[in-house]
């Protein structure tokens, strides 16, 4: 694991040199809002591929956490005048202590059982934004939410943004991936294999779980308050089933298992959602089929796919050159 | 060590064990054989915590463990290998022993995450102990090997390593010899034996009665969920009773 652990190592730092050269080179233009919608993906999506990918939990609550943290910030910013910063750290502990309620129950259940129950907790979460109006606004959002900002540099364009946005993705990339290297990760990686052996090594299993859907949610949550204040506007649409189902796709699309995987899904189905919309309403439709394609060519993923095609070219071109 | 007393299980009724008592004292090897569905299987899940039993109670170094989640039972230095070698399938060779060693470290998520120094100097720690458990059956060449590609022998050793990472007090082995051929089988008892002599505990289902025979201090007969003997081998070989219950009575063999 040695090597493996140094290759990751290599290949985030020069993904972090690429993020942060990359719009030195290319300038302002409209690839800035795009990338970082991409970074805001890529948190909820790392958040997610820890709890389903290696902890075994397929849940579909991580848009439900993302709203809670975008509403929660907006909240305090805009009812109780509170410093954006502050709103975005408070803002999780809100989520802390519902993911920690939401978690100690529903992850008594299994497979599509807890799928169906968090699938419902996003439900509720959804009518309770639309049924609140005199505190989310209702159907109508919220807008004019401050953007961060820091002493008097306002965090408000896309190029400031996108040098707060990528670096704090990077490191929660860092800290996902140092995780899974470690004793927590392997006895993850065990309990989604089975949980009564993962017990008899002395793994508190159901703790850990909770645990792990705790710091999860934590991470869609707090890519949605960062959200709130990038976008400053946010309605009900922002939490929606839709956005959770989303997110799974995005997983799918660049394997389960690979957070690496889960960025590269974040920035291919970011960049599909952005290019695909002259085909208009068909979009979606589309958007279902790149993903069919994929999981029937490419069933670890698009990262593990390439990978293997990689690898495949590379074979057959030695033979080539052998012959 | 370990103490069984009138320990029984019914599953919906049915009654898988009733009234077992017996006692594993440290540094022996205590066999446990009997028919298929005699119950063993049965009694090391209730030991490792699996379910509780019905009614009995069993004391592990002490404490009442009958009623304890197995996590617990598996901190107090009880381990097991399983019937069909399970080993994680998502985790290489080298990864299943340091998960040997999870409960023998402690960094949690935020320490782990953020790689504090004493994290990091524990992960080295679990990485280079774990590296002396393979050593110890010989596997270190193929720490980077999944762990079911290797041969069903070496997925046996490779279970024991990872049993051993635990630091057990009583090591616990479900049919270990099952799909090992002879010459395997010889080379398992040597380390059965050397386990032994490092002053674990064991107990030990088999149904192959030279390997039990040879290795094990003491035997417990069960049949249909009851304890009809217990004795050295050589008392076991000879009781009348363990040899109807394998090979069933005249009567019934003449019929």
């Amino acid at each position: 694991m040695a090597v493996f652990k140094d290759k990751n190592k290599l290949a985030w730092s020069l993904v972090t040199a690429g993020v942060l050269i990359l719009p030195n080179i290319l300038g302002e233009g409209y690839y800035l809002s795009v990338m970082n919608f991409i970074a805001l993906y890529s948190i909820v999506a790392i958040g997610l591929c820890l709890l389903v990918g290696y902890g075994g939990q397929l849940s579909i609550s991580h848009s439900a956490f993302f709203a809670i943290g975008a509403y929660a910030s907006a909240i305090f910013c805009l009812r109780y005048g509170l410093h954006p910063l502050i709103s975005i750290v408070l803002s999780q502990s809100i989520t802390v202590p519902v993911a920690w309620g939401i978690g100690s129950v529903v992850l008594r259940l299994k497979g599509h059982y807890l799928a169906i129950a968090t699938l419902s907790f996003t439900i509720i979460v959804g009518v309770l934004i639309k049924e609140t109006a005199w505190l989310t606004g209702g159907l109508q959002g919220l807008g004019s939410i401050p953007s961060i900002s820091l002493g008097n540099f306002l965090i408000d364009s896309d190029w400031r943004f996108y040098f707060i946005v990528w670096p704090l993705t990077m490191l929660l990339l860092l800290f996902a991936l140092n995780l899974v290297d470690s004793r927590m990760g392997r006895i993850f990686r065990a309990t989604r294999e089975s949980e009564d052996i993962a017990r008899l090594f002395g793994a508190d299993v159901k703790m850990y779980k909770v645990k792990l859907f705790i710091l999860s949610s934590v991470y869609a949550s707090f890519a949605g308050s960062l959200y709130a204040h990038f976008v400053t506007f946010i309605s009900p649409v922002t939490g929606s089933i839709m956005f959770a189902i989303d997110i799974i796709m995005v997983l799918a699309f660049g394997g389960f298992t690979m957070l690496w995987g889960a960025m590269l899904g974040a920035a291919s189905l970011t960049f599909l959602n952005e290019y695909l919309t002259i085909f208009a309403d068909y979009k979606r439709a589309i958007y279902g089929l790149a993903l069919i394609v994929i999981m029937l060519f490419f069933p670890n993923g698009l990262l593990e796919g390439l990978k293997d095609s990689g690898r495949f070219l590379l074979q057959s071109a030695r033979k080539v050159g052998r012959e | 060590m370990l103490s069984l007393s009138s320990v029984s299980k019914k599953f919906s009724g049915l009654k898988a064990l009733s009234e077992v008592s017996f006692n594993v004292e440290s540094g022996a090897i205590k066999g446990l054989i009997g028919p298929n569905g005699a119950g063993k299987t049965t009694l090391f899940n209730i030991i490792t915590g699996v379910f509780p039993p019905s009614e009995g109670t069993v004391i592990f170094l002490g404490e009442d463990v009958g009623r304890e989640r197995p996590d617990r039972i598996a901190r107090l230095g009880i381990s097991r290998t399983f019937q069909q070698a399970f080993l994680f399938k998502s985790l290489t060779v080298w990864e299943n022993v340091m998960l040997g060693r999870h409960y023998r470290s402690k960094a949690e998520f935020f320490s782990c995450g953020l790689r504090f120094p004493w994290a990091r100097r524990e992960e080295k720690m679990i990485r280079e102990q774990s590296l002396e458990y393979l050593d110890m059956f010989g596997l270190v060449d193929k720490k980077d090997r999944i762990a079911h590609e290797l041969p069903m022998g070496e997925q046996r050793y490779l279970e024991l390593a990872r049993a051993l990472a635990t630091e057990p007090k009583l090591l616990i082995l479900d049919e270990p010899t099952s799909g090992l051929n002879d010459n395997e089988r010889a080379g398992f008892q040597d380390s059965v034996c050397r386990i032994r002599d490092m002053g674990i505990a064991l107990l030990v289902i088999e149904h192959h009665m030279k390997f039990i025979m040879e290795v094990c201090d003491d035997i417990v007969v069960l049949n249909f969920g009851v304890k009809i003997a217990e004795g050295t081998p050589k008392e076991i070989q000879n009781s009348q009773k363990v040899i109807e219950a394998y090979l069933g009575t005249e009567e019934e063999i003449d019929y």
